[in-house]
């Protein structure tokens, strides 16, 4: 048994090096990719864009567009005009804007100024919090306008002011999340894409018969499928991690390397798993892409990294316990970027585990049957 | 006739589209079904958050600065714990997401018109989530403030309202619904991440089996054979658009105020670019899988992160670059537009512009790099 599969596996690892354009996009996807993904998008809340439109220009005004800076707000424009303001509005170039009508300075000597807010909400999280952020603003500022007389006088407003610490990530860096983001889909991707194409191409080439009146069993034939994926992916995730997560964006690796390496081992045979399921059911590998989409794309876009588990409704929250993408998320964070240990994340290793093994059990009993 | 060759090369691609059925199935299934799935499933609201308090004061203030949290659908409140590195605990294993230390002197100082301080300790190991937990921190602390200070006020007798309140408005989404976002995102998603990896297989394929050969030794041009396989996939995506719109308006029933001309030509326009990107990756490429691979990596990914779908592009100016070069980002820009801002249609003239220029240039590469493999 053993010498049949060492013979199938050197002839997978032997098609697999000998194929220039697939390793190339693989060291793309470990380098570049991560690279461009890590730095390409920006956080929401950051440098929120807008427009101050003064009509009352008084010293009063003045202090109140001030208090909009760094690193919530940047003022991007005064506008002259109502007009002027709508249209920055409208082409994006603003997703806020503040309106200060001209009785503003007489109204706050009366303690009784308003001053309007025009929210951009079709990012409706970022609306939220813009308006956070401005309520915030005006709250402050006003008990001070009203503390401000009586300062020589020990009374002040009852207030509450949050003293507020960030754990793990104290200036809220993007680059050190969607880097790490990104090496994560990356093994996600190209494990299920490999071990698919690897399965579809015996298919559509017909050497599948040459496999099946070869005294391999199936499951041998796709141990050896798997075990070039499972040998390659992880060590460049590893190298990705280090030469690019950690070199280029800083991004602080905090857990141990060997848990996260063995763990990676485990889900890139879960995900191989998974494409060879795929690639069993279906035909070519167009078939094969489509429905390779229809799972993958869900599972990354779910996976927890965009919106909290919590947040989610109960449907996929259950759901999400039944992918291999959310469990594996939640793992390389907690390990790579909080520290943690095997007793915080023995679950979602539990959950990869299990999953991979019934994944390569299905696949492997849908092809005997096939064969059978 | 030119035309003739051009349009004998696509009945030959309908003809073999329509053989695989399942195929073609699955190319208007799937991504009515991702649609479904995410458009229901995707919210980007952060709701609930895990909130563990360290309750140090044990008051009738300090519970009603909880509560403040509590009745918000900002927070759940997960635990009351006694002590701060218990609650830290909490956040490293990830069952808090934000831990409130609520100090010993806390109504005393509230009862004597003091300020009292709060410890928030926010979890930023993912960075958009900590940002919205402080946002939503400081939403329920400026009501909480706003109520003390309005009980101060009526205390003191005279003003009863907040010496400087602001009228707040939300235009283009008033009612904050992700789903207005979501549901237009996601149409531009299916339509960057299915047209390519169509085509991409469409010359490889040939290639792959050897009946390329039929084609160079045919009268047929590169022109004729770009055109040819191009027209039934520009088809088909044009089709997947037709549902996926027709799914927002009267599934979600998403708002749109713009114009569906509009839309449609940048629809249209931006399959063509996209099955030109697939048809010039499948020309370049030796084997099927590598081309799937190339167009995933090398067309999709950078679609994706560059404009801007579900987070804004980076403000540097690389990415800024990157994501001007990308006919994504312009339809993006049309159908975002169109479905929550309006705005006529002479507005999005340069859009459906630049996606015509793509479209060109696009076409120009795949014609050269089409004759350096007949050469």
């Amino acid at each position: 048994m053993a010498s049949r599969l060492v013979a199938m596996t050197r002839k997978e690892f032997s098609q697999l090096f000998r194929d220039v354009p697939i390793l190339l996009i693989l060291l793309w996807a470990f380098t570049g990719a991560v690279y461009t993904g890590g730095h390409g998008i920006s956080s929401e809340l950051h440098e929120y864009p807008l427009v101050v439109l003064d009509l009352s220009r008084g010293p009063a005004s003045r202090e109140l567009v001030s208090r909009f800076r760094a690193p919530y707000f940047k003022i991007v424009e005064y506008a002259a005009s109502d007009a002027e303001l709508v249209g920055l509005l409208d082409a994006g170039r603003a997703s806020v804007a503040i309106v200060i009508p001209p009785e503003f300075e007489r109204r706050v000597g009366e303690h009784a100024a308003r001053f309007q807010v025009i929210v951009d909400g079709t990012r409706s999280t970022s609306a939220t919090i813009a308006g956070a952020h401005i309520a915030r603003i005006a709250s402050e500022l006003g008990v001070e306008l009203l503390e401000r007389p009586r300062r020589d006088r020990a009374a002040t407003v009852p207030q509450v002011d949050a003293r507020v610490r960030v754990e793990y990530n104290a200036n809220l860096v993007e680059t050190w999340f969607a880097g790490l983001l990104e090496v994560l889909n990356q093994v996600t991707m190209v494990s299920m894409l490999v071990a698919t194409a690897a399965m579809v191409r015996e298919r559509e080439y017909g050497t599948v018969e040459h496999l099946l009146v070869s005294p391999l069993r199936p499951a041998e034939l796709f141990a050896a499928k798997v075990i070039p994926v499972i040998t390659l992916v992880p060590l460049a995730a590893l190298a990705s991690v280090f030469g690019i997560v950690h070199a280029a964006f800083g991004t602080p690796i905090r857990g141990s390397v060997w848990l996260f390496y063995g763990v990676t081992v485990v889900y890139v045979f879960a995900m191989a798993s998974l494409g060879l399921a795929i690639a069993v059911v279906t035909r070519n590998l167009g078939q094969a892409m489509m429905l390779l989409l229809l799972i993958l794309y869900p599972m990354l876009l779910l996976s927890g990294a965009f919106t909290p588990p919590e947040s989610t409704g109960a449907f996929m929250r259950y759901a999400s316990v039944l992918s291999p993408v959310s469990h594996y998320v939640d793992f390389g964070y907690q390990v790579l970027f909080k520290g943690n240990g095997l007793a915080y994340v023995w679950r979602d290793v539990a959950g990869i585990l299990v999953l991979g093994v019934a994944l390569f059990g299905v696949s492997v009993r849908r092809f005997s049957r096939l064969v059978g | 006739m030119v035309g003739d060759r051009i349009l004998a090369i696509a009945r030959k691609e309908t003809r073999q589209l329509l053989r695989d059925p399942v195929y073609l199935g699955l190319a208007f299934a799937v991504p009515l079904l991702l649609l479904l799935l995410l458009g229901y499933q995707l919210s980007l609201d952060v709701k609930g958050l895990l909130v563990a308090v360290v309750d140090q004061d044990r008051s009738p203030w300090s519970r009603q600065y909880i509560d403040a949290f509590v009745h918000s659908e900002y927070f759940r409140l997960v635990a009351v714990l006694d002590t701060e590195p218990e609650a830290q605990e909490w956040i490293r294993s990830g069952r808090a997401r934000v831990v409130l230390v609520i100090p010993p002197d806390f109504a005393r100082r509230l009862s004597g018109h003091e300020r009292a301080v709060v410890g928030v300790t926010v979890d930023g190991s993912f960075p958009t989530r900590g940002q919205i937990a402080l946002g939503y921190v400081e939403a329920v602390g400026a009501l909480y403030n706003e109520q003390l200070l309005r009980a101060y006020l009526s205390k003191r007798g005279g003003e009863h309202a907040a010496p400087l309140q602001m009228d707040r408005s939300v235009w283009y989404n008033p009612t904050l619904e992700t789903k207005n976002f979501i549901v237009p995102s996601m149409l531009v998603l299916v339509l960057m991440i299915f047209p390519p990896l169509l085509s991409a297989l469409l010359i490889v394929r040939e290639r792959e089996s050897g009946t390329i050969l039929n084609l160079y030794s045919s009268p047929a041009g590169r022109w004729d054979i770009l055109a040819g396989k191009a027209l039934p996939y520009v088809g088909v995506s044009f089709l997947d658009y037709l549902l996926i719109f027709a799914a927002s308006l009267w599934v979600f029933r998403v708002r749109f105020i713009g114009s569906v001309g509009v839309v449609s030509a940048g629809a249209l326009l931006f399959s063509i670019c996209t099955i030109g990107i697939g048809l010039v990756i499948s020309a370049l490429t030796r084997t099927q899988l590598a081309a799937m691979m190339a167009t995933f990596l090398g067309a999709v990914a950078p679609a994706f992160t560059f404009s801007g779908v579900f987070a804004p592009v980076a403000s540097d100016p690389v990415s800024q670059l990157v994501s001007r070069l990308i006919p994504a980002t312009y339809f993006m820009d049309v159908v975002r537009g169109n479905f929550l801002k309006g705005g006529g249609v002479a507005g999005y003239a340069p859009n459906l512009l630049a996606l015509g220029v793509y479209a060109v240039a696009v076409y120009s590469v795949a014609w050269l790099v089409l004759r350096k493999r007949i050469g």
